[in-house]
């Protein structure tokens, strides 16, 4: 006769958790949610502030017949934003605006997101653990794309409501099933490259290489859409283009069922494609296969200055192509837009308020420069970022385990970042004047140049204030920093629509900036920011050269 | 005399309120080869790291070759090499690129060695770290220490995720390194590679350096064991001076003693021993006997660890 070779524990297990198979979905709603909730906040106030100017500065019908006449005729405006249709009208106008830019934007969320939370998690090895539990790879997968459609219901919830707020208003007055439709057209891009970089996430076997996929499609798209809306024997490719659905989905003015029901079906077959991939790789492994190995490449490997910039290289060029792109649109978007903007009491008042002084395009480059800007201190925050990172996934030890001090790689990764900062604005002024030149709107290159400079202060200050977080509290670094640059946006945008407390816009480091080319740049104030930003480094670099190295 | 290659004094590290390191002293000369062991958390990479200047020092100074760790870092990191229990490197390097990276950042190399080394740790250096292995990314680490020939090799734990054949080329590489006059300050799990390696131990319980010395001093300061076997049953022996653990099991004996043999030699005189067996405690047993056998409270090595278990 035999018996158990073990005996069953005699005492039960506490039950920690009522559905330890969802844990993965828990793990990414929540960081999909936080993320979401944060650009839903953004996308509601840019909505609410945004549809207030446009009805407050054009307030007559003539004045915006003005403005649709004028964007009409502009084929530059057609092609970066989309083509307006009847943007006489609130509802044409915001139906062309939002889905242009908010379109936009939700995509570029949605890739960066799926792919950091999906390929990020795994590349990192979080996903092993994960995995070990009570689930499958393909039941993972599916979760995770569960946690990325949480975090897409957090910015369409905000998004909505911001959209509720501004139909509310007598001036709008959009019905609640419009506001709402609307709120799905503008997280739409989100939710289709929320599933394409989830598929992305799949075929590449690292996360850049997998943002950058998705960043191809996306760039892929958009050129589809551009030529569509630039020649009218081409509109036809409008319809193969992720982005032209949301242009012809029309929410408000005549929502197109076509055009939803296409955006639905990309997002259901990617993420059926995702799913049927994630169950037949191995973890860690991508459907495309990457040799593993290749010759040496030893340029830039020769001092850690060196490997930070080769480190740093792929991302600098991403951020410099963006700025420049983006700096190409304001400056082609200059004189239309000013042609309407002249003698606006609102664009003069907002002008005035910063100190603005110049011709009608100059003024209208100064205040689009603010976004700009933005874009050249999230180069900075990225910078501070990557930094902590190096320390916080222990590659910085490698180095400093050998003789090098540590303030001297903290200053030379500092100044390698103070470098693109100050090229990223050069870049904003040369893209600005190229832009602005293609208009023939008169604008001097050495003004678009020096005001292209006058947005790198705040960049440096940002610098500075993510140096001296590191060295005080380097594991809130990114919160810290990031977060100060959402306040500082925030604050200086609410101060050009509404009155607002002198203390208030002075905590915001854009308030500080002149609007250059608008007025000429005050190098006095630009000093003091660059100054403040520098001491905040030394003080930074201080304090870590004092405090223990920390890992994650 | 000459400097040592270590030398601690009075180091406390706390890390808020708990204490990671309490009044420890510590001297390794050069050209030793020393055993650093604990349990988790008894403070050994915390020692590593207040050497090597990456953690700040609540109380007390360490020097490695007469070089403060905090104020002359980069001086001392000049003569020294670490290889850390964990490989973090970064992910998009080769090896070759990593190796050719860590050595222009020592400052030297002795490539006919790496190239020696490569072979012997059958690395594929053509590979990106982040295909390789943990043992392969710790191989890496490895090398890149051993190539530059350093004075001092600082090793937390160096052969975690290694494979047997891989172990004893790395016990082999630091035979090398003794032999070459460099100083090894070994922190490890695996107590056989320590018994083996190592001059010296140092044993760490909760911060403090309860037991320093070589293996030898160490193994004649411990209890001795000796194995009974009797014809009948076994008489009682607990009471014996200098037994200081009994375990019966049937026929066999299992004791312990500590200092002289001769009070249980006269004891067993005329029991009816069949056989009788003595030998000196393993680095393992002289391990357990500060942490006992299953984590729980330590015992002293002076002190009696037990009496008349048996079972």
């Amino acid at each position: 006769m035999t018996g158990p070779l073990i005996e069953a524990p005699s005492r039960t297990l506490d039950l920690v958790g009522r559905h330890p198979g969802m844990v993965v979905a828990g793990h990414v709603s929540r960081r999909a949610g936080r993320s979401g909730a944060l650009w839903g906040l953004i996308f509601g106030f840019f909505i609410v502030v945004q549809t207030h100017a446009y009805t407050s500065t054009y307030k007559t019908q003539a004045s915006r017949d003005q403005l649709a006449h004028a964007y009409a005729s502009n084929i530059a405006v057609n092609a970066l934003i989309g083509s307006e249709r009847g943007i006489n009208t609130v509802a044409g106008w915001v139906d062309w605006r939002f889905a242009g830019i908010l379109g936009l934007l939700g995509c570029i969320w949605g890739l960066l997101t799926s792919t950091r939370l999906m390929r990020g998690e795994e590349e990192a090895g979080r996903y092993d653990l994960l995995l070990a539990g009570q689930t499958t790879r393909r039941r993972a997968a599916g979760q995770a794309v569960a946690g990325l459609g949480a975090g897409l219901l957090a910015l369409f919830v905000l998004t909505a409501l911001g959209t509720i707020v501004t139909g509310r208003s007598a001036s709008v007055a959009f019905s609640t099933s419009q506001c709402l439709l609307l709120s799905v057209t503008l997280v739409s891009g989100a939710a289709m490259f929320l599933a394409i970089g989830a598929l992305a996430s799949q075929v590449a076997n690292t996360r850049r290489r997998a943002a950058s996929m998705s960043g191809v499609i996306f760039g892929i798209a958009y050129a589809l859409r551009m030529v569509a809306d630039t020649n009218p024997g081409l509109h036809w490719l409008v319809w193969l283009s992720p982005l032209g659905w949301i242009e012809e989905s029309q929410p408000l003015t005549g929502p197109n069922l076509v055009a939803f029901f296409l955006m639905l079906v990309l997002v259901m077959a990617v993420t059926a494609v995702t799913l049927r991939l994630a169950g037949t790789r191995d973890l860690g492994a991508a459907t495309l296969h990457e040799p593993g190995s290749s010759k040496p490449h030893l340029a830039l490997l020769g001092s850690p200055a060196g490997l930070a910039a080769r480190l740093m290289r792929p991302v600098a060029i991403g951020w410099l192509c963006a700025v420049a792109a983006f700096a190409v649109l304001i400056g082609t978007t200059a004189e239309p837009a000013t042609k309407d903007a002249t003698g606006s009491q609102g664009i003069e008042q907002a002008i005035g308020r910063l100190g603005g002084h110049g011709s009608a395009v100059a003024d209208y480059l100064g205040l689009t420069f603010l976004m700009l800007a933005l874009l050249v201190a999230l180069v900075a925050a990225g910078q501070i970022t990557a930094i902590r990172a190096e320390e916080a996934d222990g590659y910085l030890e490698n180095l400093l385990v050998r003789p090098l001090h540590r303030t001297y790689w903290f200053a030379g990764r500092l100044g390698l970042s103070t470098l693109l900062v100050a090229v990223a604005g050069i870049v904003g002024g040369l893209g600005a004047w190229a832009g602005a030149a293609s208009q023939h709107s008169g604008t001097r290159f050495g003004s678009l140049v020096t005001a292209g400079l006058n947005v790198a202060p705040p960049g440096l200050f940002v610098l500075g204030l993510g140096a001296l977080v590191i060295g005080a509290w380097s594991r809130r670094t990114s919160a810290v920093v990031y977060g100060y640059l959402a306040w500082s946006f925030l604050v200086e945008l609410a101060g050009g629509v509404v009155p607002t407390n002198h203390w208030l816009l002075d905590t915001s480091v854009f308030f500080h900036m002149v609007p250059s080319p608008a007025a000429p740049p005050d190098w006095s104030s630009a000093a003091v920011m660059t100054g403040v930003g520098v001491l905040g480094a030394v003080l930074g670099g201080l304090l870590l050269w004092r405090r223990d190295l920390k890992n994650a | 005399m000459a400097t040592p290659a270590i030398r601690i004094e009075g180091l406390y590290k706390r890390y808020g309120k708990a204490e990671a390191l309490h009044d420890l002293h510590l001297e390794i000369s050069q050209g030793e080869v020393v055993g650093y062991l604990g349990p988790n958390g008894a403070g050994k990479t915390t020692t590593i790291r207040l050497l090597l200047g990456l953690a700040r020092p609540s109380a007390g100074r360490a020097e490695i070759f007469g070089l403060d760790c905090q104020r002359r870092t980069v001086e001392a990191h000049r003569r020294l090499a670490y290889v850390p229990g964990e490989a973090n490197l970064w992910p998009s390097l080769t090896g070759a690129e990593t190796l050719h990276l860590l050595g222009r950042s020592q400052g030297r190399v002795d490539v006919a060695y790496r190239d020696e080394l490569i072979e012997r740790f059958d690395l594929d250096p053509s590979k990106k770290v982040r295909a390789y292995s943990k043992g392969n990314r710790q191989k890496i680490l490895l090398v890149a220490a051993l190539m530059t020939r350093p004075d001092l090799l600082m090793l937390d734990e160096p052969t975690s995720g290694l494979d047997p054949l891989m172990e004893q080329a790395f016990r082999h590489s630091v035979v090398e390194a003794r032999q070459a006059g460099q100083t090894v300050f070994l922190s490890s799990h695996i107590l056989s590679e320590v018994e083996a390696l190592c001059d010296r131990v140092g044993i760490l319980r909760q911060g403090r350096l309860v037991e320093m010395g070589a293996l030898a001093e160490m193994r004649h300061l411990s209890a001795l064991t000796v194995e009974a076997t009797f014809e009948g049953m076994p008489p009682d022996l607990a009471g014996v001076s200098g037994v200081v653990r009994t375990v019966v099991d049937g026929h066999h004996v299992h004791l312990e003693v500590q200092g002289p043999m001769e009070p249980l030699v006269n004891a067993l005189a005329g029991t009816g021993v069949r056989e009788l067996l003595s030998r000196e405690p393993s680095l393992e047993e002289l391990f357990l006997a500060h942490y006992g056998p299953d984590g729980a409270a330590p015992v002293s090595s002076g002190a009696p660890m037990a009496g008349g278990d048996r079972r």
